[in-house]
Formats: C-alpha cells, structure tokens, sequence
C-alpha cells in the first residue's frame, strides 16, 4: 500500500489520483432482482464458474460421469440394441454416489466458504432481507442439483429419439421421459436442502463436505443393511412387470402382486436415495428389485418423511442465518 | 483538500455545515438488552449531523450494537433510531440501500480478486452488472487499489485489505458511510493513509461517516463532531470545536517546586491541575498566560516548558479525581501526544 509516512492530514491525500467522486444516478435493483444475482452469482459458483480451474474438476468430472450411460446408451442404440438405461432410475449406482460426491463437494462452496471468510455482515447489510441469503444459495443449489440430474436424462432422450423412428415411438420416449425428469427435480430440492443445511453448520471446508458425505452414505449403508437381513426371504420379486405399449415404452410393475416385508418397507425410509426410491415406485416407477427397499403400502410415509426432512433443512438453514445476523 | 480539522479557530465556519442540515441519524431513548439480560444500550439519545463524526467508547460500549441497530439488523429493545430518515426496524432495506457498511472484523474472501468481489458487493447493494462494474473500479481507484485490482484478496497486505473493506461500502454510492474500527490492525503509517482516505471520502465526496473508534486522539483529527458513549449510554455529543474550546489548556513544567507552584497558582485564583510531572491549567484568556508567567518568575522556578495543548479531548471524558478504568481505554495517549507535539511546536 501507499502509506506515505511523512504525511500530515494536509499532504499525501492530495496525491491519489484525483478524478473526482461522481454519483450513481442509474437503476437500482430491487430486493427480487438482488436475490437473482446472488442466486446467479452462486449457481455459477456450484459449478466452478468464475472461480478458479479447479473449482471446475469435481463438478465437471461429476457431470461427465454421469452422462456417460447416455453416451453409451445412444451408441447401443445405434448398433440395433432397444433402450439400455430407463429414464426413471438411470443408473441407481452411478447416480447415488456421483450426487452424493457433487453435493459434499459444492455445498460448502456455496455456504461454508462465506461463513469462514465471514463476509456473511456484508450481505445482511445490503438492502436484502437475512432470509433472502438462504433462499437465494437454495435456489442456485437446487438449480445445481437439478442440471446434474436433468442433463444425462436429456442426453438419454435425444440419443434415443435419435435411434428409433416413427412419430409413435418418439411419443413413447417422450412419455417416459417426463417421469424421470420429475424425479430429477425431487432429487435436486431435497438433495441441495440436506447439503445446504449441513454445510451451513461450518466455516470448514473439510469439515462441511464430511458432514454432507457421511450423513448420506451412512444412512444409505443403514438402510442397504437393514433391507439385507430380511432379504432372503424376498429373494426374487414376484412382480409381473407389464411392458407398455410400443417399443421403448417404460415397462410398469404391478405393486399388487410383491409386497415386500415390514422390515424392507422401514429400511427404506433411514435414507434420502431409498426414499427416492420408494416414493419413484410409490408414483409408478420401475422396480429394479435388487437392493432397492420397495415401500409398498408405504409410499405415502415414504413421501411424507422427504417432505418433512426437506421442511426440517430448509427451517434450519434459515433459522442459522437468523442467528448469524445477530453474531 | 481542506484542512478542515486541523486549525479547530474557526469554530463558526467548521460547524456550519452541520449546524442547519437535518439530522442523519437520530436515537431517542434507544435500549438493547440482549438475551441473558446483558444491556449494551441503555436509553441512548443522540443525533449526528452530517459530515464526519466520531464514535467514541471503549470497547464493550455499545457502539457495534448501535451501528447493527442503525442497519436494521438487530430490534432494539425499546426507543426508536432512524437513519437518513427511515426508521430502523420498518425502513431496515431502505436504510441499507442508502448506507455502507465496513465491519470491524476481517470479512473478505481470499480466493477471489477484489475487483470480482467488489462487483459482486455492488451488485448485491442493488447495481446492474455493467454499472457494478465500473463503480467497482472506480471504489477501488479511490481508495488506492487501481494497480492491484486484478490480485486475489488473500495476497494483500492488513493495509490493502482495509481498503477493500472500504471500497466495497463505497461501491454502492452511499449517502451514509458506517465505518467500524477502520484503523484496526495497521501499523501508524496505514492508520493515517486510512483516516486521510476517510477524511477525503467526508470532505471531497461529500459523504457523511460515523467512524466508530476506541482510539480518541486518533479519530478526533478527522472528526467534524464527536460522540461519546460509555456502557451504552451517551457520554457527550459535540462538535469538535466545542469539545476543543473547552480544552483548551496551559501545560506547565517546572523543574522543581511543583507543589509551590500548584499552591500559588491557586491562590491567585486559576484552577491547575497535576498532570504527570507538570500542571494543567485551564486558559480563561489572555491574562491567564500572564498570571502564570509573573507566579513562576515570582516563585523563582526553574520554568522547563509552557505550552498550550490545543485539543486534549480525552481529558473531558476523565474526571480528574478518579478515572475509571474504562474511561482510561478511552484514550490513546501515545497517538494523542504525538499529534499535539507536532501540531504545536
């Protein structure tokens, strides 16, 4: 810095640079308009964008990985083969651990960096209101999650509809489409609102992405486990899975005809994917039958725990902003 | 620049500006008790004029808890405040729109340049992208920061990144500059880089601040006015010329026979006041110089030193029979000393 140390309080100043103050007399945003570019600024932010290179790796890898199934899909189809991945569960493994390294990752890069730098007193006292920060970072984060899950699907659905001819067959994978893009959107609002929330605990990094990855893969090995020890009896469903009209139309199951034990109903409840899960299948979906707790008569618990887990986050996530103000 | 605080004779001109203008801020009666019954303002009635005005008290006097209440950050328990003439708990996002705030504590991202977030504080003080832009620049060229806008924040010096600090209150074009311990951290050279900065900011720009301290003899040389709190209350509000006015004082040091001295002094009629090894006497005119002259001639003592203090301004918060530790924080002696030696020899 400049620090003219023989300055007096009439010297020195005189010497900066002197254009002159000039006013702002332009637009002003609003309060809606601000939340926006915060949410913009932080939705780039999940991402990598604007920051440096590599804040771009996991985000980017992430991404890549998961829409590697599209790829090969739509070069299955290409040779002749039918539908390789469904749009409703995609890849369950890949997509599980993928979303689960994405969201550890890039939730503290959207909150815990700016309690640890504490710039946090600079946005409360911009003309915002404090519940805004936390709208505006689960927006963005939303916005995130929800990109990483809807673009492989549509990667999916234009490879398909590359492959298969006739307007009754682009219908199909149209139709087949909507359901998984709407379980993509369920993914990324309960997702970015647990990560959200757990990350917005701490100012550390490290701390933060540990605390968002094991809270969801040590629910997700409770709920793997409990469904093993009743497993063997359900060895093998027994659900007739009913192929839709048309070829590459979604292929439904009849729930009527497999109920599954209590145990593996209540197994699937202890984590956010079973719940996916279950509420996909309560609605409709596939059953891929193998490690997927199926609810059953559950759907609607099913349903109604991610309700409540998602309104618990999101109540803590404001109610931790409330507090920072005040600090 | 104007020199505006240095000479302190001018007393009509320095304060008129405040004199007519209405009020920036305005406190009635303004109470927080926080939870755990700690009370940090305690029935605060204050108005500051526009210009520069200091915020005085030890740490621990409220002045962190007023500035947030001024924001419409924090609801203050009873009383009412109002800034620029929006009141603080209905009119918390208009204050804000108007207001600049630059905490005390560090509050900067490192791995972002200060252009970038600068940018990003404008925009989020409600500029449009291009706009936030180029004010950003422009915040930066006024606070020093041109050649090094582009460098990540986490290379920069204390100095440099108080500046950032200021420049990102400024970017929003404020008409209100709340600035929160402004010199915390740096060394002399950056404390008076900093205080003439902010100085330039209130004179040139045009911008009134409230400069919340707890270094008197520091800030009171860019001060317009002055307000002291003490245990969330108010402990005097001036201008800075009344605060110098009533100041003004005689520092007397004989070599010897200070006590004979002090008696005499006494006896015909001032009013000393041991100081250290010396007497303080307060100057009621032109014959007090006199009086004092023709005691030490009289007395025949070995006279080392006569000199007028222009501003001892800390002097008004001790009460000379017993002052209290906080009131001591008050003050800065060392940085008050040094200003004066070199404003009066």
């Amino acid at each position: 810095m400049s620090a003219d140390t023989s300055a007096t309080s009439t010297g020195g100043a005189s010497v900066i640079h002197d254009l002159g103050y000039r006013r702002y007399d332009g637009p002003r945003l609003g309060r809606v308009q601000i939340i926006r570019a915060l949410a913009w600024h932080s939705f780039r932010a999940a991402f990598g964008l604007g920051r440096g290179a590599k804040a771009k790796v996991v985000p980017l890898v992430a991404l890549v990985a998961l829409c590697l199934p599209a790829v090969v899909n739509a070069f299955a189809m290409s040779k002749g083969n039918p539908r390789v991945v469904d749009y409703d569960t995609y890849t369950p493994a890949l997509r599980d651990l993928v979303m689960t390294v994405f969201v550890a990752v890039q939730a503290p890069e959207l909150v815990s960096r700016d309690l640890r730098s504490r710039v946090l007193p600079l946005y409360f006292a911009r003309p915002i209101k404090t519940i805004d920060y936390p709208l505006a970072k689960y927006l963005a984060f939303s916005g995130a999650c929800l990109v990483m899950m809807e673009v492989p699907l549509l990667l999916l659905y234009a490879g398909s509809i590359a492959n298969v001819h006739g307007g009754s067959a682009v219908w199909g994978q149209t139709r087949a489409l909507i359901p998984g893009l709407l379980v993509g959107l369920m993914w990324a609002v309960v997702l970015a609102a647990i990560s959200l929330f757990l990350a917005s605990t701490t100012g550390r990094r490290a701390f933060a992405t540990g605390a968002v990855a094991i809270a969801l893969l040590l629910t997700f090995t409770l709920a793997e486990i409990l469904l093993q020890v009743e497993g063997p009896q359900n060895q093998g469903p027994q659900a007739v899975a009913v192929k839709g009209s048309g070829p590459g139309a979604p292929t439904y199951v009849h729930p009527v005809l497999y109920v599954p034990s209590l145990a593996e109903k209540v197994s699937g409840l202890f984590s956010p994917f079973t719940l996916f899960d279950g509420v996909r299948m309560w609605l409709g979906g596939t059953d891929p039958a193998d490690g997927v707790p199926n609810p059953g008569g559950f759907g609607a618990v099913y349903a109604l725990v991610l309700v409540v887990i998602t309104a618990l986050c999101l109540y803590g996530l404001a109610a931790r902003y409330r507090k920072a103000r005040l600090s | 620049m104007t020199p505006s605080t240095g000479s302190g004779v001018a007393p009509a001109a320095d304060a008129a500006p405040g004199a007519a203008a209405p009020a920036v801020i305005e406190a009635t009666a303004l109470t927080k008790v926080y939870p755990g019954g700690v009370t940090a303002l305690g029935g605060l009635t204050v108005t500051f004029a526009p210009g520069v005005t200091g915020l005085i008290g030890a740490n621990g006097a409220g002045k962190s808890t007023l500035i947030k209440i001024l924001l419409g950050l924090v609801e203050p328990s009873s009383g009412t405040a109002s800034v620029l003439g929006h009141d603080s708990v209905t009119g918390g996002e208009q204050i804000r729109q108007v207001v600049g705030y630059m905490p005390e504590h560090d509050c900067l991202p490192p791995d972002v340049s200060a252009t970038e977030f600068v940018t990003h504080m404008g925009r989020m003080s409600g500029l449009p992208a291009t706009a936030a832009r180029e004010r950003a620049a422009e915040a930066l060229r006024h606070v020093g920061l041109h050649e090094e806008r582009y460098r990540q924040i986490g290379t920069y010096s204390t100095g440099m990144k108080q500046r950032v600090k200021l420049a990102q209150a400024l970017a929003g074009d404020p008409r209100l500059l709340l600035l929160d311990e402004p010199t915390n951290g740096l060394d002399p050279a950056g404390r008076n880089a900093m205080l003439e900065l902010i100085e330039r900011i209130g004179v040139e720009f045009g911008i009134s601040i409230v400069v919340a301290s707890h270094l008197l003899g520091e800030i009171e040389r860019i001060c317009d006015h002055l307000v002291a709190i003490e245990g969330g209350r108010l402990l005097r509000a001036d201008t800075i010329d009344s605060f110098t006015r009533a100041s003004q004082t005689l520092l007397i040091e004989v070599e010897e026979g200070l006590a004979a001295l002090h008696e005499e002094l006494i006896r015909r009629g001032l009013r000393p006041t041991a100081y250290q090894r010396s007497l303080l006497v307060p100057i009621g005119g032109d014959a007090t110089y006199d009086t004092v002259r023709d005691t030490v001639a009289d007395l025949g003592l070995p006279l080392s030193r006569m000199e007028q203090r222009r501003h001892q301004v800390e002097e008004l918060f001790r009460d000379p029979g017993d002052p209290g530790p906080d009131v001591a924080r008050l003050s800065a002696p060392g940085a008050a000393a040094s200003t004066e030696a070199a404003d009066v020899r």
